[in-house]
């Protein structure tokens, strides 16, 4: 047998054998709805476009002039853009795939058909099949209304586009590896093509349509596209042909660090310590320091509710926002409480440190980082001063009652984390218990507010909230040694959990 | 500081991986343990450092049993894997956290690299490497600096000259020996490496397939005795 049909196979086993399918069923089960629920939406999207096209309103062209052609004419004006968003969002989040081929490099397997497997399996990506979700119906509508051949023309240079787009992006990212310079060039671009378009400076949308109209109108040129599919995956080839080393596809780019010593928070002793060492653990590895982003980002949250005048005295909404916006850290990190020190559990065990300060270190972390969002979205006070109130009493809750709930429920889930992947679309480690931990922190809050509400007011809803989260704060010691001893009666099978991951 | 094993079994299903009826480690001593793989040699020192449930009986350190007191935590240093290096610090970082568990002030944690430099040949400290970055036999200098730092009174390594470089497999040698006589630590060593573990310790435990089949009072003859019962086994099997 060929050995590249080994490696074939070995790739199917790879996905079959995926710790993805050893989830809880209720897991996967969520997961599969919601991807299938976005199927069908793509494909609805899809048999429905021509009827969304005709709806745009756009005075452009004259459906009269133009008849049958008319909806693949406006689609057209548009693909440019399409195309141009898609490779940016691809540049953001589609992968190499680059560490398949590593164990085969040192067998007499040649090169060259380890080249030809990595590109070609960067076609089975959903960036490149999802948008065929949207346009096979299209598709096939375009081949009842237009002759053969245009159709034909059409849908080649359209389906050529696509994987052209993949392997342009693959070279873009190889060469360039997630340089931040490159996504803010992008985006630039993006931003000033609209404009030139806005100001009339540049008519891109008649300049896509020119383009896109020529590949029905002379189907023959549908074979430039085609082309430039060959030449990409020609680059491609030939960068990685004379680039596959170990080194060059290694993925863990090692970090060089400067030793800065104790900082600040070792004055509060051991925990605090604990919790500096915490913080420099989230700065140096991807996956959390892109959740302390996604943090920062959705602060900006509020703004889409506390100047809605829609909103306007919804306290309920205020709540529930306020909730996100002070305890997004804490859920998000807090559901891998243990599994982000999966590779050093033993050392945690075995350390001369209590669980009780174990936990405390975890405790003071979380607080930290919601005190300053707290402090940090009290400009949102710019909106009224009741805000400010609410903001203030869910923190309070927060860190008083919700933060343990989050500790205790992020310490069922003894799952490893892959530390140097980002978070987007990042489902290794999800079971679950972090569905479970969403209800009473979201919920619990709401419905001690709406029963506050019910008898003091809003207001006096929202001040219940910070009264019970200031008592439950009061009693942080308590809670933190039923988590120690929580933690004392599960440390064999978390560990052994662990160390088999 | 006396270890004692008191009727330790580990199972896993049908397979024993530890049973173990009596077994006293004396405070002073420097203990070695061998055993092909799967001897039970990890299995034993995870139970000894509560890393693992056994299923019946427990060890002792101190008079007190692991698995329900942390009074050995403060005076037992250990490395068995990659599993005990906190792998995004830098290993100063991680000497100053081990330090601060054990009181010991960041001056001073630098005053006892200073006498452990030796092990480290300059490869360790200053440098701008995370731990996980670094070589395993890198890895592995940090993990045995970190237990010695403290001036442990037991030491539980587990194959501490795998992976080392010759010197340091040298040196760490010599740092044991000087351990055991000027400051009277006890220490549990397994090896698969025969000639430095006789070389180590005074006495010799066989492990095979979780039982204790030998138990040797280190002497000129206890290395002919181990090749020969490593070299024998598997001839009876027509190996």
């Amino acid at each position: 047998m060929n050995p590249l049909l080994y490696i074939i196979t070995f790739d199917f086993k790879e996905s079959k054998r995926s710790s993805l399918w050893h989830r809880k069923l209720i897991v996967n089960l969520f997961l599969i709805f919601t991807f299938l629920y976005l199927a069908v939406n793509l494909l609805l999207l899809g048999v429905f476009l021509d009827d969304i096209l005709i709806k745009v309103p756009f005075e452009d062209i004259d459906y009269n002039t133009y008849g049958t052609s008319f909806v693949l004419r406006r689609l057209n004006q548009f693909l440019l853009y399409y195309f141009f968003i898609d490779f940016i969002i691809r540049y953001f989040m589609q992968k190499l795939p680059a560490m398949a081929v590593q164990p085969y490099l040192h067998l007499p397997i040649k090169r060259s058909s380890l080249v030809h497997f990595m590109l070609v399996k960067s076609i089975w990506s959903p960036f490149n099949l999802l948008h065929f979700l949207i346009f096979i119906p299209f598709m096939v509508e375009l081949f009842e209304n237009l002759t053969f051949s245009e159709s034909l023309g059409w849908s080649i240079g359209f389906t050529s586009i696509v994987f052209a787009s993949n392997y342009f992006l693959l070279l873009l990212k190889r060469t360039s590896d997630i340089d931040t310079r490159v996504y803010i060039g992008l985006l630039v671009s993006l931003v000033s093509i609209i404009a030139l378009d806005w100001f009339d400076l540049v008519d891109f949308l008649a300049l896509s349509g020119w383009l896109f109209n020529s590949l029905f109108l002379h189907p023959l040129s549908a074979l430039i596209p085609v082309v430039l599919i060959a030449a990409a995956y020609l680059a491609n080839f030939n960068y990685l042909k004379g680039n596959m080393y170990l080194s060059k596809l290694s993925k863990d780019k090692k970090t060089a660090v400067t030793y800065t010593g104790k900082g600040i928070l070792s004055r509060f002793g051991l925990v605090g310590r604990l919790t500096e060492l915490e913080f420099k653990f989230i700065w140096r590895n991807k996956r959390p320091r892109s959740v302390l982003m996604i943090t920062l980002l959705f602060l900006g949250y509020g703004l889409l509710v506390f100047p809605n005048p829609e909103y306007e005295g919804n306290y309920l909404m205020y709540v529930l926002f306020s909730i996100i916006i002070t305890g997004m850290f804490m859920l998000n990190y807090g559901q891998y409480l243990l599994g982000w020190e999966g590779s050093h559990f033993d050392h945690v065990l075995t350390r001369n440190v209590s669980f009780k300060e174990y936990y405390m270190s975890k405790f003071l972390l979380f607080a930290i980082v919601s005190g300053a969002s707290m402090i940090l979205s009290i400009p949102y006070a710019y909106f009224g001063w009741e805000v400010l109130i609410v903001l203030f009493c869910v923190f309070l809750f927060n860190i008083g009652f919700s933060i343990h709930l989050v500790m205790f429920f992020g310490s069922m889930n003894p799952k490893k984390i892959d530390l140097s992947q980002s978070t987007v679309f990042n489902w290794q480690g999800v079971g679950a218990a972090q569905f479970l931990m969403m209800i009473p922190v979201l919920v619990l809050p709401m419905a001690i507010f709406g029963l506050g509400s019910l008898i003091w007011g809003s207001l006096g809803g929202v001040i219940l909230l910070g009264a019970i989260g200031l008592l439950a704060l009061a009693g942080t010691n308590y809670w933190i040694a039923l988590l120690a001893k929580w933690l004392t009666n599960q440390r064999y099978s978390i560990s052994n959990d662990f160390r088999n991951q | 500081m006396e270890i004692s094993i008191q009727n330790l079994t580990k199972t896993y299903g049908e397979y024993t991986a530890v049973n173990i009826p009596e077994l006293t480690i004396h405070s002073g001593e420097s203990f070695g343990l061998v055993g092909n793989n799967g001897a039970g040699k990890t299995t034993m020192f995870r139970a000894a450092l509560d890393l693992l449930e056994s299923n019946t009986g427990c060890v002792y350190i101190d008079g007190q049993a692991t698995n329900n007191s942390e009074h050995w935590k403060s005076f037992t240093g250990s490395y068995l894997d990659e599993n005990f290096l906190v792998g995004h610090l830098l290993p100063e970082e991680y000497f100053d956290f081990v330090g601060a568990i054990h009181g010991i002030g960041d001056a001073d944690v630098k005053a006892k690299l200073e006498i452990l430099e030796p092990l480290f040949n300059d490869e360790i400290l200053g440098g701008k490497k995370l731990i996980r970055d670094l070589s395993k036999g890198n890895q592995k200098k940090v993990g045995i600096a970190a237990a010695l730092l403290f001036d442990p009174k037991v030491l539980i390594l587990d194959e501490p000259f795998a992976n080392l470089d010759p010197s340091t497999q040298i040196r760490l040698k010599e740092l044991l020996k000087m351990l055991k006589h000027d400051r009277g630590v006890t220490m549990l060593i397994s090896s698969h490496d025969i000639n430095h573990v006789t070389e180590v310790c005074e006495r010799i435990v066989l492990l095979e397939k979780g039982n204790i089949v030998k138990d040797l009072h280190t002497s000129s003859a206890t290395l002919k005795e181990l090749e020969h019962y490593f070299a024998g086994e598997p001839n009876a099997q027509g190996l």
